[in-house]
């Protein structure tokens, strides 16, 4: 009987940080490749205006790796990750209120300018958009992080420093005014 | 429509899309190799040098400087010309070797009235044995 082929083993996040923290660069970039497209998912959706998406997932890395002592597995690397996102875009907003460049709402739903891109994009996301724009920073957190990423409140509520319990709480008004405001 | 006529599924589908249009315009592998450059140039600072960009660091530090400048501004105005210390130097030493929690615990005490007649510390008494006035006194001593 022909023996298969080992297949070689995928390092695991834990291992890669590890890795990082031996000073290992490549460990550091394979975590960017892993998991730089959902947390740009993230921002985009919790509001980071298209044009900073780039800067805002480079700062969150970086935050990440110089943070990474902090890590102690108690969720997800990435459900980590996309906490401090939310970190990094709260402030790039607060930044850009200081320089008053954009007001907040306004900075909240921007999106791509691409006209055509917009209208494709369809207006029950754009809606979806404004609500989520709408909604306190931990709502909105709550309801991306269960919604779009598929945690459990168990994750959630560990990654966000809340309870379990109210992170449900926080999902449950995130979706009745997300409902109301897509209605 | 009514706002529960909207399944939960439906919006659970839209917050899926949402973004991701985004997220596939990234160039992940520029975005990783933009990634380890930056922390190449500016790599992770000492233990102490991250300690000290803690943010409740930078506030106890920023408030004993201030505390001990406004104790020496009172000491130039109202001090008798060549009246030598009161040993303060020594204790201020001493506060480099205290805890976060230490110099928190003493700020909230400062930040709050005490007992004037309560005796003074004990030499060789550590700062948690030290009663309200007596981290007063402390303080006192170390704005000289």
């Amino acid at each position: 009987m022909p023996h298969a082929e080992p297949v070689a083993a995928v390092p695991t996040d834990a291992a890669l940080i590890a890795a990082w923290q031996g000073g290992d660069e490549q460990a550091a970039a394979e975590l960017v490749r892993r998991h730089a497209r959902a947390l740009a998912r993230f921002l985009a959706s919790a509001g980071a205006p298209d044009a900073d998406l780039d800067d805002l997932v480079q700062e969150t890395f970086i935050r990440a790796f110089r943070g990474v002592d902090r890590f102690r597995g108690q969720c997800r690397f990435r459900t980590w990750l996309l906490t401090i996102g939310g970190n990094v875009l709260k402030d790039a907003v607060r930044r850009a209120r200081r320089a008053k460049v954009v007001p907040l709402a306004d900075e909240l739903r921007a999106t791509d300018g691409d006209p055509h891109e917009r209208a494709v994009a369809g207006e029950a996301e754009g809606r979806l958009r404004e609500g989520l724009g709408g909604l306190t920073r931990m709502q909105r957190e709550v309801f991306l992080l269960r919604a779009q990423q598929g945690l459990e409140y168990d994750e959630i509520a560990a990654a966000l420093g809340t309870s379990p319990g109210a992170a449900r709480v926080h999902y449950h008004h995130a979706v009745k005014r997300l409902k109301e405001h897509l209605s | 429509m009514n706002s529960d006529e909207l399944p939960d599924a439906k919006l659970q589908e839209l917050a899926q899309r949402l973004g991701a249009r985004a997220a596939e315009r990234l160039d992940v592998e520029r975005t990783a190799q933009a990634v380890v450059t930056r922390l190449r140039e500016a790599p992770r600072g000492s233990v102490v040098t991250r300690l000290w960009l803690q943010p409740a660091w930078l506030k106890v530090a920023a408030t004993v400087v201030l505390l001990l400048g406004t104790g020496a501004v009172t000491r130039g105005l109202w001090r008798p010309q060549g009246l030598a210390p009161a040993g303060g130097e020594a204790t201020a030493a001493g506060l480099n070797d205290l805890s976060t929690d230490q110099l928190q615990q003493l700020l909230e005490i400062v930040d709050h009235p005490t007992d004037e007649a309560a005796p003074l510390y004990p030499a060789d008494a550590s700062l948690d044995d030290l009663t309200a006035p007596q981290l007063r006194e402390l303080l006192r001593s170390l704005e000289g």
